[in-house]
């Protein structure tokens, strides 16, 4: 049974149809990548999926259960978790504090119960505050612990957003072009991190453009085009598709 | 309630009415140019109608008082953006809204220091009894605030459409970077429009001043109603704000007459919750870009 | 607590014996009133980033609702300051809810247009508020035969309970709904994706803040035991603004002190000895000025000081900005 799966989506804003009629699934402790040229509709497909926009059309399940409709937070709480392309950090809070945040459903004190602080509230803090260090382990982050997200690198950000959306502990781990800016090493570290997180039982959707990590990491692969599924299936075979072929070199022709 | 008493509310509530659209128009020219609320707006109702009482009180003639008040307070205006709000343009529009309070307390002090903390009463424009419209008897002054305020929403169409600056200010409400692009200061703009909202909102508290009197702490009070009337209109909207301006006046005067004389100050704010929160775009809901 | 603050706290309260005059303690004891209040707004505004101009409305709803019930309907001291704290909480959610649904500006004059309702409502509805004249012989605190009627009793009923409500917000912004406030200030979207119900969150700090102002409202009205309208006007509600703005983004201290500075400000005259009346008069006229001036300088100064910095870290994201 798929973990996700998509049917019919449908997306206009005003003249412009930026997803059509698409349809796919995600399986459990799988990497799926989303391709396709720029202004293709992925990051659409994203907020569809997560609650920060409607589809006019189509509908979405995670295991079993409807998406569409709910509120981000819900889809979250469902074990859904994003990043975002252009990064939404914290600026004010530290890495720690970041992360922290991310544990936000998990965590259970209330304004009243902080305000006393409780026992209870003190031992939840100190659990939180382990966990975030492991997760800031796994993601290679921890020697950031205290410095204040405005002051990072950007790449340390991208792995920050990573970092905040794993201490949800998603089942479903939504990435949005999360090596665009890194170097050539630390995409390489990236793709690491995410097969780890996958073996560890956690699925992902990851839009990106850099084909090296795409094809080394998924297990399948989706080619959208203007909103529209072109190609679906594992990497070796998407690459020689024709059609995928045609709308990347179209780009490239395009840009030139 | 007989057909002059309806009449008599009608006209109070243009009066009002009249007033609320001058300082709504204040409001949106601001908005429109800047995307900020200018929380001093109403301090330039105060000054208008305290300058006018000072002059007069020191001989000035008073058509000569009225126009050099409003031109005071449109300099006050320009040297607020100059001074307080250009040079924290890099800050968003809230850190923007609290400057231009900083300013509203220092304009109402400045009142204070200079004129005292006393009421003030002006002089009706044109002496006189009260003039017979229609069955019903309208004080002069009612006349003189409905006229000036439909001779400035006049020349004010005028600057908008067929000048200059107006065309540049119209730019400057859709994209500040596509008017610079093709060569508009917009700074000076932003600061024209700034002096244009002193001048609205002199001129309605000069010309309402002999009705009610004045004094230096009535800026914020009529602030939040011509603020109301922006809102209702569509901020942004000048057409928008001249109706949203009328509706509210007659919705007040109208409330005094079913209702109850004593919350009369609270209508206008009521409204203004109420269209904030149901119908943020205004009940015109037109908004400027998209119009001209 | 660090060793710090344990000491402030305790020469916070040691004060009264230190042989502080009424007049002193009096000014002092206000000063612990508007410390409750600019704490709930600082949560509030400079953790959750939602402003709010009706915050001296709230401090009014609070100070009236107490006053009343004891004095018209001869409630004990405790239940006019539930009632005071429950109703001003119903208020500011009532508030919250419609509210928080707008953006920074506008959120920031609907709050306006709020307090300016209340004042007319605390001038007109004269039967609970007395109108222009002011509600009087408001009774001292008690609990049974236990009455708090010295300067100093005052002074370290109203200390006692601003103190604990540091303590308090300073827990709340270091666990998850200080986290959660902070994290919606700087995005939104990036909150909900953290599973974050934004408007939930911001409705709570609302409430919570609104009634910390309607605690320290009724603590006001039993204190002073006279209040009238012209205390809760928007002059205060612009002054706890200010302070917030002065005082900094995500401070409880910066806010509390730079409030306790413009309230003794008020009151230098009198503060400082061997100043003569006319200076002291002269120095509460210009009250408004200096704040106004103040408040302009530091933002101008602040935005300007962003920018340096903003200039900064451009060309690390590849000057796309």
């Amino acid at each position: 049974m798929s973990l996700l799966s998509v049917r019919g989506l449908d997306k206009r804003f005003g003249g412009v149809h930026a997803v059509r009629d698409l349809s796919f699934d995600v399986h459990p402790q799988t990497i799926k990548a989303l391709i396709g040229p720029n202004g293709a509709g992925k990051s659409t497909v994203f907020n569809l999926l997560t609650g920060f926009e409607r589809p006019d059309a189509g509908s979405a399940t995670f295991e079993g259960i409807d998406l569409t409709g709910r509120p981000p937070h819900e889809t979250v709480r469902m074990g859904l978790a994003r990043t975002f392309q252009e990064s939404r950090l914290f600026d004010t809070m530290t890495v720690e504090e970041n992360v922290l945040v991310g544990m936000h459903l998990r965590l259970s004190a209330s304004f009243g119960l902080a305000a006393i602080r409780s026992p209870r509230v003190r031992r939840e803090e100190r659990e939180a505050r382990e966990e975030a260090a492991h997760v800031m382990r796994l993601v290679g982050i921890d020697r950031y612990r205290d410095t204040r997200a405005s002051d990072l690198p950007h790449g340390v950000r991208r792995l920050v957003e990573l970092a905040r959306a794993l201490a949800t502990r998603p089942r479903l781990l939504m990435l949005d072009e999360p090596a665009a800016g890194l170097d050539g090493r630390e995409t390489a570290d990236l793709g690491e991190v995410l097969l780890r997180v996958r073996d560890a039982g956690t699925a992902i959707l990851v839009v990106e453009h850099d084909m090296g990590l795409v094809m080394g990491i998924s297990d399948e692969v989706v080619v959208v085009d203007q909103g529209r599924k072109i190609a679906e299936g594992p990497p070796l075979i998407i690459q020689k598709d024709p059609a995928v072929l045609e709308a990347y070199l179209g780009e490239v022709s395009d840009g030139a | 309630m007989s057909t002059a008493d309806l009449l008599q509310f009608v006209a109070s509530g243009l009066q009002n009415g009249a007033i609320y659209a001058l300082m709504a128009l204040g409001f949106t020219l601001v908005f429109a140019s800047t995307g900020v609320i200018n929380f001093a707006q109403g301090e330039f109702f105060m000054l208008g109608g305290m300058l006018v009482a000072a002059e007069v009180a020191a001989g000035v003639p008073l058509g000569l008082a009225v126009a050099g008040a409003v031109a005071a307070t449109a300099a006050v205006g320009a040297l607020i953006e100059r001074f307080a709000l250009r040079p924290a343009r890099a800050s968003g529009a809230l850190t923007l809204i609290i400057i231009t309070i900083g300013c509203s307390m220092l304009l109402k002090s400045a009142a204070r220091h200079l004129f005292g903390p006393d009421e003030r009463a002006v002089p009706a424009f044109s002496e006189g009894e009260p003039v017979a419209v229609a069955g019903a008897m309208v004080q002069r002054q009612v006349l003189w605030v409905v006229g000036l305020t439909l001779l400035a929403a006049v020349a004010l169409t005028v600057l908008y459409r067929w000048t200059k600056l107006g065309l540049a200010m119209r730019a400057c409400s859709v994209s500040h970077d596509a008017a610079r692009i093709v060569g508009i200061d917009t700074a000076r703009v932003v600061m024209a429009s700034f002096a244009l909202a002193g001048a609205l909102g002199a001129l309605a508290g000069a010309v309402v001043a002999p009705v009610t009197q004045t004094a230096y702490d009535v800026g914020a009070r009529m602030g939040l109603k011509g603020f109301a009337a922006a809102v209702l209109g569509g901020l942004g909207d000048p057409v928008g704000a001249i109706v949203g301006g009328v509706v509210l006046g007659l919705l007040e005067s109208g409330a005094v007459a079913f209702v109850s004389g004593t919350y009369k100050d609270a209508v206008a704010l009521v409204v203004l919750l109420l269209v904030l929160v149901l119908r943020p775009q205004g009940i015109v809901g037109r908004h400027l870009g998209e119009k001209l | 607590m660090t060793s710090v603050q344990v000491v402030a706290a305790v020469a916070v309260l040691a004060v009264p014996f230190l042989g502080a005059d009424r007049y002193l303690l009096k000014v002092l004891t206000f000063v612990g009133v508007n410390t409750l209040i600019v704490l709930g707004l600082a949560l509030l505004f400079g953790y959750a980033g939602q402003v709010s101009l009706g915050h001296a409305a709230f401090f009014g709803i609070g100070a009236y609702t107490s006053a009343y019930l004891s004095s018209a309907l001869g409630l004990p001291w405790l239940v006019a300051v539930a009632a005071a704290v429950g109703l001003t909480a119903c208020a500011g959610w009532a508030v919250a809810v419609p509210g928080l649904r707008l953006k920074g500006h506008y959120l920031a004059m609907a709050t306006l247009g709020f307090n300016e309702i209340m004042s007319v409502a605390f001038v007109e509805a004269r039967r609970f508020t007395g109108g222009n004249d002011g509600l009087g012989g408001v009774p001292f605190p008690s609990i049974g035969p236990y009455e708090l009627d010295t300067p100093a009793s005052l002074y370290l009923l109203v200390w006692g309970v601003a103190l604990v409500a540091l303590v308090g917000a300073a827990n709340i912004v270091k666990s998850r709904p200080g986290r959660a406030m902070r994290a919606l200030h700087c995005t939104e979207p990036g909150a909900s994706a953290c599973g974050i119900d934004v408007s939930s969150v911001k409705v709570r700090a609302f409430t919570l803040s609104a009634a910390l102002a309607g605690l320290a409202g009724s603590l006001y009205a039993h204190t002073v035991g006279f209040i009238s309208p012209t205390t809760f006007g928007l002059d205060l509600s612009i002054l706890l603004v200010a302070a917030v703005v002065l005082g900094g983004r995500e401070s409880l201290a910066g806010p509390v002190v730079a409030m306790a500075a413009l309230t003794l400000l008020q009151y230098l005259g009198a503060l400082v000895p061997g100043l003569s009346r006319q200076a002291a008069e002269a120095v509460q006229d210009w009250v408004p000025d200096i704040v106004g001036l103040t408040v302009v300088g530091v933002l101008i100064a602040r935005s300007r000081g962003f920018r340096l910095r903003g200039r900064r870290g451009v060309p690390e994201r590849g000057g796309q900005g």
